[in-house]
């Protein structure tokens, strides 16, 4: 756990970036158009579109509770934890959402068994986080307790992949 | 070999093994039990021993394959200031941290488990019957969370406060009231009110000259514990509307009222009037009233920063 390892984390964000653009577009339209300017205007759209929560903000808010979770983690453990192992592993641990948001493609997630998917991505990634923070720190009994925060922001990825 | 030999061999060979830690200057001595000096090993360890110590912060030149580049002299003294230049920086942002943040001290509020949390939770849902209030000592400081259900912790307190801003989101989102300057608006305006909730009691503590071991980190924490009754509140009147709202908000209430009282009775009072022997006297009949005062506080305050979210 020495040693952070960013290239995953960040090839997973791009896939959940690119499953939740094409999820906005097929929700969208379905005119056929070639890819590049497909993904231009489903970027476009996404911007545009009204009352929809912008990227910006939920690129702010996970920075946040990445930094919150690595406060968290510091004085929890008996030893420290470094931010880039913070970082990748919760970058490792969002590969289920991206399972949700494809998913998110082929129906819509509004209903019950959209909601009740949701819960049980957001549980299978904060449990597997916390396995590993408690297994890489040596934290006894505190599995639920990491798993909890994490949770948390796993739920606000799942909240933009829903609405 | 003579016995004085083998017996002033003998402290020496237990130096053996330590060779490479001893400095430059003592690697003329040989092992005296050798027939002759062997200078390859102890002249390839007196190097390792003069680049040990002075070369903490340059790599193996001789092991590591980029030999080549790293043996280059300015690339070495380059490495060297920016790991230096890196550990200084470490030192500064730790030291800084340190004087505006006290992690030691917040650590003991964070050493809890799960257990601890469960019962703790327990206690705020349903303190009335719960015997002994007072916390455990171990050798003039109190004992960690973990192993005493009656310390007081920072973990529920920090987790209730951002699920509460996150409900409140929520709460929002389903009056289509929801955008994300709002969320922001209701973390800073929760946190200003904690704050001055408690510059209010440290500044009544103040006036009523009280001596306790109640320090800020505590005081924050006691006030903390009512956003976890707010939260099932918020909850309850998202799922039954105004009637589950009220219900469960005045359960929370009257439970956080009793948790205060018993919890800051301890605290606050003197030690005759804590075992429930009712001393008469101004100064424990003002002291009762900065308790009641303070536990009556939650209530409203549980009221107050959650009725606008419920419709």
């Amino acid at each position: 756990m020495n040693e952070t390892d960013l290239a995953g984390p960040i090839l997973f964000c791009v896939a959940l970036g690119a499953t939740l653009l094409l999820v906005k577009d097929s929700s969208i339209r379905f005119k056929r158009v070639s890819f590049p300017m497909w993904f231009l205007q489903s970027a476009l759209e996404t911007q545009n579109a009204a009352g929809k929560v912008q990227f910006g903000y939920i690129y702010g808010m996970s920075a946040i509770g990445c930094i919150g979770i690595y406060a968290l983690l510091n004085l929890m453990s008996s030893s420290g934890v470094s931010y880039g192992c913070v970082a990748s592993v919760l970058g490792y641990c969002l590969l289920p959402m991206v399972i949700l948001s494809g998913s998110a493609v082929f129906f819509s997630l509004q209903g019950t068994i959209g909601t009740v998917l949701a819960l049980v991505i957001i549980v299978w990634c904060s449990l597997s986080a916390s396995k590993i923070f408690i297994s890489a720190l040596d934290m006894e009994g505190q599995q639920l307790l990491v798993a909890y925060p994490c949770a948390l922001l796993y739920g606000l990825f799942a909240l933009l992949t829903v609405f | 070999m003579h016995p004085a030999g083998s017996a002033a061999g003998t402290p020496r060979q237990r130096k053996g093994p330590s060779k490479r830690r001893i400095p430059v200057s003592h690697l003329g001595m040989a092992d005296p039990h050798q027939l002759f000096d062997d200078t390859s090993s102890a002249q390839s360890q007196g190097y390792g021993a003069q680049r040990g110590p002075s070369g903490l912060g340059y790599p193996t030149a001789s092991a590591s394959p980029q030999a080549a580049f790293l043996a280059d002299p300015v690339s070495n003294m380059a490495m060297a200031y920016g790991s230096s230049l890196a550990a200084q920086g470490k030192e500064l942002v730790d030291k800084n941290i340190d004087r505006f943040i006290p992690v030691t001290k917040l650590k003991y509020y964070f050493a809890v488990d799960t257990l601890y949390v469960g019962k703790k939770l327990g206690l705020l849902f349903f303190p009335y019957l719960h015997q002994d209030w007072e916390v455990q000592y171990q050798q003039d400081t109190p004992v960690a969370p973990r192993f005493d259900v009656n310390a007081p912790d920072l973990y529920i307190p920090a987790m209730a406060f951002i699920t509460y801003v996150l409900v409140a989101g929520l709460a929002l989102g389903t009056q289509d009231r929801f955008s994300p300057d709002l969320l922001g608006l209701q973390a800073s305006s929760a946190l200003a009110w904690l704050t001055l909730e408690v510059l209010a009691i440290l500044l009544s503590l103040y006036l009523v000259t009280v001596n306790t071991d109640l320090t800020t980190i505590d005081l924050v924490a006691f006030l903390g514990y009512k956003y976890v009754g707010m939260i099932g509140g918020i909850l309850m009147g998202l799922l039954f509307g105004k009637i589950g709202y009220y219900l469960v908000l005045g359960w929370c209430c009257m439970s956080i009222f009793v948790f205060m009282i018993r919890t800051l009775r301890l605290k606050i009072l003197a030690e005759a009037a804590a075992e429930g022997v009712p001393v008469r006297g101004a100064r424990n009949q003002l002291r009762m009233y900065l308790t009641m005062a303070v536990a009556a506080a939650q209530p409203l305050f549980m009221y107050w920063l959650t009725f606008h979210l419920v419709r």
